[in-house]
């Protein structure tokens, strides 16, 4: 069996006195979408944020591709290919598909003190990018963003963060906001990224859209791994009530004993 | 023997005189602005020179200043009150914010303190209040002289430049001037600059150009403060009228004393500052101790006209700072 | 497709409805004041007025953009030419030593507004309100207690004069070409430059900015020092042109300067608008402001007749970026 992409082994985080997470430990596969699921509160934030560069874990190792990662700043996972897409996240309303997909890193042409952003190469990089994941009624680079639908604009975080270079995409709630068609377009972009071979790690509230796109799943309650499987092993209703913080499962076994 | 009883009676005698100066020539407190206000050092410069004559006379002069404007009305107050319990023979004070300042002098006038009013109030406040007197200028007097000026050295149409317009005082000057050419025979109007080309020195200049160019009658400009006259100099100058528009202003800079003196500034309308408290604390020493009594009410201490023929002795006043 | 013109491409550009708000201005006061407003002497008149306006309104502009305000500049001009008056004028140092002094004091100005709202979460409303303050306080307090006197002469050499304070023609300043050149410069480094893209960027979302890499806090703190050093800029050429200083001027800079910037068509809470779009709305500021006087109004509702032109710009700014947000092809 290959290496795990991303690995967390016991990883503890609490701040001051209180704990966050409770020896956590998961592994994602090259090409795999890990659907993390928990109710508000249960730590899922705070989980991808320490993925993310933001905090560093109290206790506990991080792995990439088999070697264990500390990182300062958000920047440094970026630069090994972790990307977080937080809703809209990376898209700016106001300005042209083609400046706001490289902002940043910015194309440029000419030389010296003359060195211009190439508009036309970041346009058609850009659209090129976005209709390659199936988007293809955006088709021209001076747009602005805030005339994107939300699937849209979403879509071109997630392309975004692919073309410069994810191996690993953490999308904070991507579907939250959306109509089902528009979360539609969402999904069909995770699963595409995932043919890429790029390893997603989805967080969500709706069932219906992990069930789609899910391979492993793992429920948040409390700070700890509730339960960590594979597709198919579980039933919807089954993971509902995961979802809904084991409670209602436990009331509902309560009942059935009686 | 005889000599010796005549010397010591005399020093006792001398020594009631000193205590009886101290008790009866006039102290006298000033109430005036802060520190880094401009005017009111000038204020400060006729204290000290009136000082001079007080002490002479055995009294004394304490000059009571605002630490800040932040919170004028009750400050002031605080200062009458200070001056009161300080046991002043005399107070010299601005009537500036009237509804705040009138009881608390009054309550002065009552503890026996002999007031004048300075720089504001006037002389029909002065008389309301029980003041002896109000020494300080009239805006509208102002004005009048300048309008007067203007037709005398031969101007016939005057624009009466105010940048803030809405001001009352300001408003009092160009009133002044416009009323002070068309009692000449003249023409006045006043221009009003909208509050957006305030402290825009280009854009008030550029507004006088124009101005001077469509209306090619005008003759005499004035400006409601000095600063404003550093622009008006500019505008005329863009407008090609240097030669046939005479530049006046209300009050006194640097660049303005330049002009009249290199002759593109006409003249400069000053309230003389210096001799408001000069002459304030003199007056009131000088009533206290010697009873006289001014026929003249008010005592205005301007308009002082500044213009070519007396620039050089205004330019000395100003190096001694008492213009 | 992209590359050709398209008329509707160029409506849906932020300095559109700045575009269209100067013609129509234009026409208006041509209309009501007579050619005389496109003449030499007319076009000088409101084009000094926005050349001072417009090298502060740019970065003022700048820092709206990106999501920040800078309202010491009411401060910072006449802190400019007091300090070139002062040292110049009044101690008679060599000019060259003021004007360096001027622009030394707005950089160092600038480096404080910036490190303070970079390093606090101070709104940088706020934390300008109280430079704007302390700086008129300091230039009061100094200039009194060196000088005494609040209004200082200034005599330069002509070199001086040549450069920051003369008139070419008799009518137009020289400080218009340094507005030009410093509008082609801005225009060039933000719209064609990464770093441009940045500072949209930014004002869009600071957060996802920072995250792609951008170094917001230093963009920050240098548009922060563009801004205050450009003011003393200007404050140095006003005094150098007018052979005079006062304490008291310049607060009309704050606003007419942000009025210019929203004329201009750049959005109050930033990420949107353009270094052309805030020159046309600095140049409508000016027709509007000077151009009362080539008509036969009533001088005492100049006010009147500027709030409600700016007011109108500002409306029609509005719907010209409606239409490009909502703008989508058509469909096939």
């Amino acid at each position: 069996m290959s290496t795990p992409i991303l690995e967390l082994e016991n990883v503890d985080k609490s701040f001051g006195p209180i704990h966050v997470l409770h020896n956590i430990s998961l592994k994602v596969m090259p090409g795999e979408v890990l659907c993390l699921l928990g109710d508000n509160g249960a730590g899922k934030s705070t989980l991808i944020k320490t993925l993310a560069g933001v905090h560093k874990p109290t206790s506990g190792v991080v792995r990439f591709e088999g070697k264990p990662v500390v990182f300062d700043n958000p920047k440094q996972a970026q630069e090994i290919g972790i990307a977080t897409v937080h809703q809209f996240g990376g898209t700016f309303p106001l300005m042209s598909i083609g400046r706001s997909f490289f902002v940043g890193v910015e194309p440029t042409k000419g030389w010296g003190p003359f060195k211009v952003i190439d508009r036309k190469k970041a346009n058609a990089v850009a659209i090129k990018a976005i209709q390659d994941f199936g988007i293809t009624r955006i088709d021209d680079g001076d747009r602005l963003i805030g005339g994107l639908s939300g699937g849209e604009r979403q879509s071109l975080a997630i392309a975004r963060a692919v073309h410069l270079g994810a191996r690993v995409l953490i999308l904070d709630e991507p579907t939250a906001a959306l109509g089902v068609k528009q979360a539609s377009h969402v999904l069909r972009i995770v699963l595409e990224a995932k043919k890429r071979g790029i390893s997603v790690i989805f967080i969500t509230h709706q069932v219906t859209h992990a069930m789609a796109v899910g391979d492993q799943y793992a429920v948040l309650i409390h700070g700890s791994v509730a339960a960590n499987f594979y597709r198919g092993e579980r039933t919807r209703e089954e993971i509902t009530d995961l979802m809904a913080g084991g409670e209602a499962l436990a009331k509902l076994e309560a009942e059935v004993e009686n | 023997m005889l000599k010796r009883i005549l010397a010591k009676s005399m020093a006792t005698t001398a020594m009631i005189a000193v205590s009886a100066s101290i008790g009866f020539a006039a102290d006298i407190a000033v109430v005036g602005g802060k520190n880094d206000d401009a005017f009111w050092n000038i204020i400060k410069k006729g204290i000290d020179d009136a000082r001079l004559v007080v002490e002479a006379n055995g009294g004394s002069v304490n000059y009571l200043r605002l630490q800040t404007y932040d919170n004028f009305a009750p400050d002031v107050v605080q200062l009458i009150q200070t001056a009161i319990s300080q046991g002043v023979d005399g107070l010299v004070i601005p009537n500036w914010v009237p509804e705040a300042e009138d009881p608390a002098i009054k309550l002065a006038i009552e503890a026996g303190i002999t007031v004048i009013l300075m720089n504001a109030g006037g002389a029909d406040k002065a008389t309301e209040l029980g003041a002896i007197n109000y020494v300080g200028s009239d805006e509208y007097a102002a004005g009048v002289a300048g309008g007067e000026y203007f037709a005398k050295n031969g101007q016939t149409k005057i624009l009466c430049v105010n940048t803030v317009p809405g001001a009352a005082n300001l408003e009092a000057r160009c009133k002044g001037v416009i009323d002070g050419i068309t009692t000449a025979g003249g023409k006045g109007e006043q221009l009003p600059l909208p509050a957006t080309s305030f402290g825009d020195p280009t854009a008030v200049a550029e507004a006088i150009k124009a101005t001077l160019l469509k209306d090619g009658t005008i003759d005499g400009l004035i400006t409601i403060s000095a600063g404003d006259a550093d622009s008006a100099a500019i505008g005329v100058m863009q407008a090609s009228k240097i030669e046939s528009v005479k530049l006046g202003s209300f009050d006194l800079n640097g660049a303005g004393l330049e002009r009249i003196k290199g002759g593109t500034q006409l003249f400069a309308i000053d309230q003389q500052p210096y001799l408001q408290s000069l002459l304030a604390v003199t007056l009131l020493a000088s009533a206290i101790d010697f009873g006289t009594d001014l026929p003249t009410r008010p005592v205005l201490t301007g308009p002082g006209i500044v213009d070519a023929s007396n620039i050089d002795a205004v330019l000395a006043g100003v190096s001694a700072g008492a213009r | 497709m992209s590359g050709q013109f398209s008329f509707g491409s160029l409506l849906r550009r932020p300095e559109a409805g700045a575009f269209i708000g100067l013609v129509a201005v234009l026409a208006f006061f041509v209309v009501f004041g007579g050619l005389s407003f496109l003449k030499t002497a007319g076009v000088a008149s409101w084009l000094n007025v926005a050349a001072n306006l417009g090298i502060v309104a740019i970065p003022i502009g700048l820092l709206m953009i990106s999501g920040e305000l800078d309202i010491s500049i009411g401060a910072m001009v006449p802190a400019g030419s007091m300090t070139v008056a002062i040292l110049s004028g009044y101690f008679g140092l060599p000019i060259a030593v003021g004007i360096l002094a001027a622009l030394g004091f707005g950089v160092l100005v600038g480096l404080l507004n910036g490190f303070i709202v970079v390093r606090t979460a101070v709104p940088s409303l706020i934390v300008t309100l109280g430079s704007l303050f302390a700086v008129q306080g300091l230039v009061l307090g100094l200039s009194v207690m060196l000088t005494n006197t609040t209004s200082i002469p200034l005599t330069s050499p002509a070199w001086a004069k040549a450069m920051f304070g003369t008139f070419i023609a008799n009518q137009f300043q020289v400080i218009i070409l340094w507005w030009l050149a410093l509008t082609a410069v801005y225009v060039f480094v933000i719209h064609f430059k990464p770093v441009g893209n940045w500072i949209f960027a930014m004002g869009g979302d600071k957060v996802s900015a920072r995250n792609a890499g951008i170094p917001t806090e230093r963009l920050t703190i240098i548009l922060f020092v563009l801004s205050a050093t450009s003011a003393s800029f200007v404050g140095v050429c006003q005094a150098i042109l007018f052979n005079s200083a006062q304490v008291s001027s310049g607060m009309s800079f704050i606003f007419n300067a942000i009025i210019s910037v929203v004329v201009g068509g750049v959005l109050l809470t930033g990420g949107f608008g353009s270094i052309i779009g805030i020159f046309f709305g600095t140049i409508t500021f000016a027709i509007v402001n000077q151009g009362i006087y080539f008509t036969d109004f009533d001088r005492n509702w100049s006010s009147l007749i500027i709030g409600v032109m700016l007011l109108l710009a500002v409306l029609m700014n509005n719907t010209f970026r409606k239409m490009a947000l909502s703008y989508s092809p058509k469909k096939k």
